[in-house]
């Protein structure tokens, strides 16, 4: 347990007979990449929105580094430490991607309800933001409006947005979806380097980049973990075969 | 950006431009017609906060206008009267005083916004904007029924409220008074939006799921605004009064909240100085067409419609991209 950053135990979702999670129970540990893959609709994106408080779940519990954030609306669970990515890029559109790493910064650096200082003149929040910007590779296009970056920008600023927020743990939903073969590569070296402060729950269909990364895998199918290990132990799992990787590895 | 601040330049000078005319010419009506631009001007900027630049559709501001304007009302009221206000738990009077009436308005408008923003913000979409109308409507409804201060009828106060070492009946000195107040509402604005905060809000009308995911507790920044917003109304609410010598339950009407929409609408919706070019070409539509016409406002609708057809971003939207496509 004193390992453990992140506990979920038995949670479950239902609309209606429907059973959208069913007594799921992963965990994360430190230093630790644990990676969630599953077909389409198998309950990935909604367990995602259950760990982070936009969907509540009829039973279970969310222990978060010794902390029961079971109660927890999203917000208060994103102040204490659970930062993630959406499955479809969700930024701010009409700000430059600049100032969406500030917008990200805000909270931490309790800077929200500063109403009359200008955020321009801000040089800590400007200078932080560029760094992360630069690990991101995106800072040469520091000024550049969010709506106007790349598919694949638009998901590196998304992944900047999370790392801004210097979070306990990271939820990654499909964080190279788009990207190409340098971008992906970029995000694999980051997420190496970043899993050592924060661990990270990464959610991926690029097979490749998951058994590069992942320290452990989870399979979910119909809303239930059907198998859990590491990446060799998947791999030769007949039954992740059967009901996702359809090949063998 | 360069283009829009040229033509900020340019709104300010005509609004020293017309009422010198109105000295010039010996023509007071023009200034008391700046003023009310100047007024409305004001309560559009309210507005703009919340409607502009953080997504809220209150149809209630109204609301604001009105509590602001009877504030003064019934301050002013009993002063004339040397009437106490209320006498437990202690006696107190009316006052005829606009530095003491002013900060009166303000409170107990940001006090309402307050309530109404607490209990309205837990809704959104089409149910904000019924909710927002309803508290308004509430209140029209409240004045109508309270013949202590006129029921129906209004509320005449016959002497404008004073201010030291300034004759307020003077339509000039009262233009100049009004004129304080909504450069110290841009102000406000200007820095509001520039703040940190400001970014927060801003952000919330384009993507409020992401900037919760952020760790910004939305509801807190949107009641903020909605306060700040509801108030810089509420004082012009105030100065109305002052402008009129009158006050009716029409302030409260949910056409006041409508026309205060079309301010910011027609002028340009995010846009600092938007709501005062709409509520000018307002009055300036009001004054022309009505002129011709009992129904100019049949024209102010089609306009509308043009303007929300293709025009978006409002007047200062137009002119902008004209110039852009001659550069």
């Amino acid at each position: 347990m004193k390992n453990k950053i992140l506990n979920i135990k038995n949670l479950s979702k239902s609309y209606g007979a429907f059973k959208v999670t069913d007594e799921i129970a992963i965990d994360l540990n430190f230093d630790e990449i644990h990676a969630l893959i599953g077909p389409n609709g198998a309950g990935k994106s909604t367990l995602i929105k259950q760990i982070v408080g936009s969907v509540k779940h009829d039973i279970g519990s969310i222990v978060l580094d010794q902390e029961d954030i079971t109660d927890l609306n999203d917000v208060e669970r994103a102040k204490i430490g659970i930062s993630r990515t959406f499955q479809v890029s969700s930024i701010i559109p009409k700000f430059s991607a600049l100032d969406n790493i500030i917008l990200s910064l805000l909270d931490k650096s309790k800077e929200t309800f500063q109403i009359f200082k200008s955020i321009r003149k801000n040089k800590e929040l400007d200078a932080k933001a560029k760094k992360i910007l630069r690990e991101i590779e995106l800072f040469d296009k520091s000024h550049i409006l969010a709506s106007e970056l790349s598919h694949g920008d638009r998901r590196k600023l998304e992944v900047g947005l999370a790392l801004a927020m210097d979070p306990k743990v990271f939820l990654f939903d499909e964080p190279m979806a788009g990207l190409d073969e340098s971008g992906t590569k970029m995000m694999i070296n980051l997420f190496k380097k970043i899993k050592t402060n924060s661990p990270i729950l990464l959610i991926e269909h690029d097979m490749d980049a998951v058994f590069a990364l992942a320290d452990r895998v989870s399979v979910i199918n119909y809303g239930k973990i059907v198998a859990t290990g590491t990446a060799d132990q998947i791999k030769s799992n007949v039954l992740v075969r059967d009901v996702y990787l359809g090949y063998e590895i | 950006m360069i283009i829009e601040k040229f033509f900020n330049k340019w709104i300010m000078f005509f609004l020293i431009l017309i009422p010198s005319c109105g000295v010039i010419f010996d023509e007071p009506y023009f200034i008391t017609l700046a003023t009310k631009v100047v007024i409305l001007g004001i309560a559009g900027i309210g507005l703009n906060l919340a409607l502009g630049y953080c997504g809220l559709i209150s149809l209630g501001h109204a609301a604001f206008f009105g509590i602001g304007g009877y504030i003064t009302g019934i301050l002013s009221f009993h002063a004339l009267n040397d009437e106490v206000l209320f006498s437990w738990p202690l006696a107190v009077s009316g006052s005829s005083e606009m530095l003491i009436i002013w900060p009166i308005a303000i409170l107990v408008s940001a006090l309402f916004s307050f309530i109404i923003g607490l209990l309205s913000l837990r809704t959104s979409g089409v149910y904000f904007i019924m909710i927002t109308l309803a508290f308004a409507q509430m209140l029209y409804f409240f004045s109508i029924s309270w013949p202590n201060y006129g029921g129906e009828d209004g509320l005449s106060i016959y002497m404008r409220n004073s201010f030291p070492m300034v004759n307020t009946m003077d339509p000039l000195s009262f233009y100049v008074i009004s004129l304080f107040w909504l450069l110290f509402s841009i102000f406000i604005s200007l820095r509001l939006i520039n703040s940190p905060f400001g970014m927060s809000f801003q952000a919330i009308k384009q993507n409020e799921e992401r900037v919760k995911s952020v760790g910004i507790e939305t509801f807190k920044v949107k009641l903020l605004v909605f306060v700040i917003s509801g108030t810089i109304t509420g004082l012009a609410g105030s100065l109305y009064t002052d402008l009129n010598r009158f006050v009716s339950p029409t302030v409260l009407d949910w056409h006041t909240s409508g026309e205060i929409m079309v301010f910011v609408i027609l002028g340009g919706m995010a846009r600092l100085y938007g709501p005062l070019v709409g509520a000018a070409f307002f009055i300036a539509l009001e004054q022309t067409l009505g002129s011709y016409t009992e129904n100019w406002q049949f024209w102010l609708g089609l306009i509308l419609i043009l303007v929300i057809l293709y025009a978006r971003s409002g007047i200062l939207g137009l002119f902008d991209k004209k110039l852009r496509h001659e550069k």
